[in-house]
């Protein structure tokens, strides 16, 4: 436990200070949570998904212990240690008005909303405590299965050699996901907490929200909109800017190792363009932002998957703008080494038992520790320019990011039966034209 | 950093220990594996529906603390010596009791309760072990300001209708009503922390003071705008932003 060590050298704890003996070693890991606290479903395809939930007074909802098994699979693979929200910063484009949503006010506890009407409509909605001072047992989690469309499909021929037949066969299958869902109401904003874990293994985080404009915040036509009658009530331009912490732990071997992936034209082939893929990796903590063709992932170097692939998590990130006003809403993607005392992305001073100094993501980071538990910590922004449909309540707006398998498992958790053999060069007779290692592998650079 | 569990989620009854339920109702309130019957008529897949269970009297790894283990914990936090010296938000003898969870990022099961000593401006941290309930540690610092409870959001609107500067409360909210205001009976107020940033003048001693701004609703669902308003329970006063 790194966290108390250090924060105890470093701080003088004052006149209430115990004398306390050194915290004793840990007993064996207890159960990962009870039977309330956990979520346990498989989705129509077999894709099963195992969680903890619990909500915490600042950060309202936050899964533990994710792990995903699937029919081909059956052993549940553990996915991540942890993923919550760690900070929404919300400033007014007036430059008069801003505030941290977790830190200042906090989106569990009391802010937690119980649910009801049609909040959980074909769900089930889970009780459990608010994270409150005094914690009260409500409806405060939504589990649902919700259809994500058209997952895959294939139209196939088969020769059958000795007949001479051919038989067509159609493979097509709807996706679903099962949707976690917390809400909670921040002022006149409120804000829904959604993970989204599909049967593909993928993962989507987003924010929503909803609820009412703030009904003080008005300017002029430059930094507002009209939202009512003529050109009167200019409602405030604002930003989101989110901020979740992820902390992976792939196959429950943790040590996860954090690469970049570039690809850039690379001359020209005999008909068209040549690209090349190359690889970095980031070894020590750092904050990176987005280009053309750019991604991350987070790769167990100790589990592997039935090919012998190393089992990872890639980045997606979407739809975004990035706040300029701040130097730590600007990266669009941060790593850093696990450290109890780096909670929340900004505004990351309220533990009397921790460091002072380690403001936000970017003092996290400065001393580029070199990194053996990455923890990622992603930023997703929102630019609201106020309209008339946001009166009221306001269309859910929505911001997030996706975490893809690349290499979970050999082939995808919902291939169908007839297709699980493919995996690989169907003709392996045949040499392959480039060396078989993955393309990134030989150009690595660190 | 924790990353290493030891322990699993096996197949089967393979981890049922400590848990015996853990898992294997709604495994088997589910579809089973392959069930490609993902519902019809465009109605939502099954999930389970387990009923609520009565909140046990000790939680289990990452569980939220329950409400047996917070009891226990803030009757051990709160020492004789804290109760003594510190003061809560109208000045009453104790601390501010402000919250209580796990460590947020770590495994065990540790209690961390929050107070606040408004005679001395310190955030006191006391670390208690969830299952002996027994404080293993202490700490405190000045200028941190966790989020504010419920009982300071009242105090807070206590202060500002007091104030003269409740005036353009009190018209804000005749113009949202249509009557005149008569008392604080109704009224839904929360409280978010206020910092002052560095061109602020009247509140520039917040973020050192515990200081906070209201969003105040009326019954009927009206907000009533104060967010020009900061008042600093540390210094029992009211300000208004330029």
């Amino acid at each position: 436990m790194k966290f108390r060590t250090i924060a105890a050298t470093l701080l003088a704890t004052g006149s209430l200070a115990l004398v306390a003996p050194g915290r004793a070693e840990a007993a064996p890991e207890p159960s990962p949570c009870g039977a309330a606290a956990t979520v346990k479903e498989t989705l129509p395809n077999g894709t099963t998904w195992q969680l903890c939930w619990r909500i915490n007074d600042r950060a309202g909802l936050v899964l533990n212990n994710v792990f995903l098994s699937s029919p081909r699979q059956p052993e549940p693979v553990q996915v991540l240690n942890s993923i919550r929200l760690a900070q929404l910063n919300v400033p007014y484009d007036s430059g008069d008005t801003e505030y941290n949503d977790l830190t200042e006010y906090g989106l569990g506890s009391y802010n937690m909303e119980t649910l009801t009407g049609e909040d959980c409509k074909g769900g089930s909605a889970r009780t459990g405590s608010d994270g409150g001072a005094d914690p009260q047992q409500r409806e405060l989690l939504c589990v649902s299965a919700e259809p994500a469309g058209l997952a895959n499909r294939l139209h196939d021929y088969e020769y059958d050699e000795e007949t001479g037949e051919g038989t067509e066969k159609v493979y097509s299958r709807q996706g679903h996901e099962l949707v976690l869902r917390a809400i909670s109401k921040v002022g006149w904003y409120e804000y829904v907490t959604e993970y989204r874990l599909g049967d593909t293994g993928q993962i989507s985080a987003r924010l929503g929200a909803t609820g009412d404009l703030a009904p003080g915040e008005y300017s002029q036509a430059d930094r507002g909109w009209p939202i009512g009658k003529e050109a009167r009530d200019y409602a405030t331009m604002h930003y989101h800017s989110a901020f979740w912490r992820v902390d992976f732990n792939i196959g429950g071997k943790g040590g996860e190792t954090v690469e970049q992936y570039d690809t850039k034209l690379d001359g020209e082939g005999a008909m068209t363009a040549k690209l090349t893929t190359t690889r970095k990796t980031i070894a020590k903590e750092g904050s990176f932002n987005k280009a053309d063709r750019r991604w991350w992932r987070v790769a167990s170097p100790t589990s592997t998957n039935a090919d012998g692939h190393k089992r990872s998590y890639e980045l997606i990130t979407g739809a975004d703008d990035p706040y300029e006003g701040h130097p730590e809403t600007q990266p669009d993607v941060t790593f850093t080494q696990a450290n109890l005392c780096e909670k929340w992305a900004s505004d990351n001073i309220s533990d009397p038992e921790c460091p002072l100094g380690i403001k936000t993501i970017l003092d996290f980071a400065a001393d580029k520790q070199k990194m053996t538990d990455p923890v990622m910590w992603v930023r997703v922004g929102f630019h609201h320019v106020p309209r008339d449909e946001d009166q009221s309540p306001m269309p859910m707006h929505w911001q997030g990011f996706d975490l893809a398998p690349r290499d979970f498992t050999a082939i995808n958790p919902i291939a169908p039966d007839g297709r699980e053999n493919v995996n690989g060069n169907p003709y392996p007779e045949e040499e392959p034209s480039t060396p078989s290692e993955p393309p990134a592998s030989s150009a690595a650079r660190n | 950093m924790g990353s290493y569990r030891k322990w699993g989620w096996g197949l089967g009854i393979a981890t049922v220990t400590a848990v015996s339920a853990f898992g294997i109702a709604s495994w088997q309130a589910n579809a089973a594996p392959g069930d490609p019957s993902p519902g019809v008529g465009g109605m939502l897949p099954k999930v389970s529906d387990p009923d609520p269970v009565p909140e046990a009297a000790a939680g289990t790894g990452s569980d939220a603390l329950t409400s047996t283990e917070v009891d226990k914990a803030r009757a051990a936090a709160l020492t004789p010596q804290l109760a003594a010296d510190a003061r809560g938000v109208t000045g009453e003898a104790g601390p501010e009791y402000l919250s209580a969870d796990l460590g947020l990022d770590g495994s065990g099961r540790e209690a961390e309760l929050y107070f606040y000593d408004y005679k001395t401006d310190k955030l006191v941290k006391q670390v208690v072990d969830a299952s002996t309930g027994k404080l293993v540690h202490s700490y405190s610092a000045t200028g941190m300001q966790p989020p504010a409870s419920p009982r300071e959001a009242t105090v807070a609107l206590d202060l500002l209708l007091a104030d003269p500067l409740s005036a353009g409360f009190k018209a804000a909210y005749a113009d949202a009503t249509g009557q005149a205001f008569a008392g604080k009976e109704g009224l839904n107020v929360t409280a978010h922390i206020y910092k002052a940033k560095p061109a602020d003048t009247g509140a520039s001693q917040c973020g050192k003071k515990r200081c906070v701004q209201l969003i105040v609703q009326t019954g009927d669902g009206q907000f009533i705008n104060v967010t020009d308003v900061v008042v600093d329970l540390s210094g029992r006063k009211v300000a208004r932003l330029s």
